[in-house]
């Protein structure tokens, strides 16, 4: 099981890390639709040592972060977020192994939710929903587990993770 | 708020989610509120992480760049003739050179500053605000064409709505055959191909395939020659009163790193500007 301890700083460092890879260096990681998002990534490793309820408020101001500059449909992303956050705290308590496969798949099925919703609820776009939700959604879902994966292995001691081998 | 693995889930989560949830719909039905709240949390605490993006944005296509590479052109299009995607950037830079200095008016050049949602696209931060000269509803355009129209602006920063956005509409005419009409995106749930409408044509109007569709100069927004699209084929007309033409954008928003915003004169043509880009 994933062991928690009071460390908090560590796990602040790993996630203001996190957010400032998500604007200093994704800029440069390729194309914005298929680059990991580290925010999403951040909101998911506290989600999964938080309670819900504190998941959902942390996802409702990630996402009104996103909204704010990103702004096609306000609050599309702040319901994305809050929900996203809320299900993967709940989600950890009944299915959460300490396997790293299984947490980069969570998470990897988290970004496809987030994008799902963000994506119903601004409403149709120009390019339908095929490319978005079938294609662009997955490879970053890919290549934000495959972080995960990294960040995971890296941070395992700041961020008191026991993962199996 | 760290908790052990066997946490029970107590009402005050379920509240907590429920009000974020109301919120959010909240400002999804209320977007005045929201766009109030978003466009202060934009210039206070988002700041400095746009000022990193920024940063960032610069370094890899910054304008000491796009300076170098204006006064080496030759030389690096000779290196990256083997590199099809720098030999792309290379030439989209290029594009954009020519185009500023053809340009009549005054235009202000930005880096957009992409995110990470999947609706990125229908609005874009631009690296430019009101220090630089920008003005809400000033047009923001590529090397290829029409991208969309300046929306908010704070003192270093802007915010676009592009043509790929539900609520874009711009005045557009046909080139040649002068059949006016007014340019929309097609919104579709099918489908993966991103299109625009030319809506309003009269019935009495046709338009063949592969005609030319450029902004007309009507209503004081943007000026009058900016390609938008060329005319893929007719739409469906639901109503029965109009003519609705399917139009292949010129220029996408999604893969713009850098875009010119033209200020004004905006009753002024900038068709020439344009045209030296497909002449041969």
């Amino acid at each position: 099981m994933i062991a928690i301890r009071g460390d908090r700083w560590r796990l602040w460092t790993v996630l203001g890390l996190l957010a400032v890879l998500q604007f200093a260096v994704r800029p440069r990681l390729g194309h914005p639709a298929v680059a990991p998002d580290f925010l999403l990534l951040a909101l998911m490793l506290y989600a999964i040592r938080s309670r819900p309820g504190a998941a959902a408020v942390a996802g409702f101001l990630i996402g009104l972060a996103g909204d704010a500059v990103s702004p096609a449909r306000v609050g599309a992303g702040a319901l994305a977020h809050t929900v996203v956050g809320y299900l993967a705290a709940w989600g950890r308590a009944v299915f959460f192994p300490d396997n790293l496969f299984v947490n980069g798949l969570v998470i990897a099925i988290g970004v496809w939710v987030r994008n799902a919703i963000q994506i119903l609820a601004s409403g149709p776009g120009v390019g339908g929903l095929t490319m978005p939700l079938l294609v662009w959604s997955p490879l970053q879902a890919i290549t934000t587990a495959v972080t995960a994966a990294l960040v995971l292995v890296t941070f395992q001691r700041w961020l008191d993770i026991r993962l199996e081998t | 708020m760290a908790l052990g693995p066997d946490h029970s889930f107590s009402r005050r989560d379920n509240v907590l989610f429920l009000v974020c949830v109301v919120l959010s719909v909240v400002m999804l039905s209320r977007p005045d509120w929201g766009h109030d709240l978003t466009g202060y949390v934009r210039v206070s605490v988002m700041r400095p992480f746009l000022w990193m993006q920024e940063r960032a944005e610069q370094s890899r296509t910054s304008r000491s760049t796009f300076e170098r590479l204006r006064a080496e052109r030759d030389s690096a299009a000779n290196a990256a003739q083997f590199l099809s995607s720098l030999r792309a950037e290379n030439q989209r830079l290029r594009n954009l050179l020519r185009l500023g200095d053809r340009l009549p008016t005054r235009y202000i050049p930005a880096e957009v500053l992409h995110q990470s949602v999947p609706t990125d696209g229908r609005t874009m931060i631009l690296s430019a605000g009101s220090r630089a000269g920008v003005r809400a509803f000033d047009p923001v355009v590529g090397a290829e064409g029409l991208l969309g129209v300046v929306l908010e602006v704070d003192a270093q920063r802007s915010l676009a709505m592009t043509w790929l956005h539900p609520d874009f509409r711009a005045s557009a005419f046909t080139t040649p055959g002068d059949v006016f009409g007014v340019i929309a995106p097609a919104l579709q749930v099918t489908g993966s191909e991103q299109l625009l409408q030319l809506r309003g044509v009269a019935i009495r109007d046709s338009v063949p395939t592969g005609t030319m569709v450029v902004t007309s100069g009507l209503g004081g927004v943007y000026p009058q020659g900016i390609p938008v699209g060329t005319v893929i084929g007719p739409g469906s007309e639901e109503t029965g009163w109009e003519r609705i033409y399917i139009v292949r954008p010129a220029a996408n928003p999604e893969n713009a790193a850098q875009v010119l915003i033209l200020a004004a004169p905006r009753d002024s043509s900038v068709a020439k500007a344009f045209a030296g880009d497909s002449a041969p």
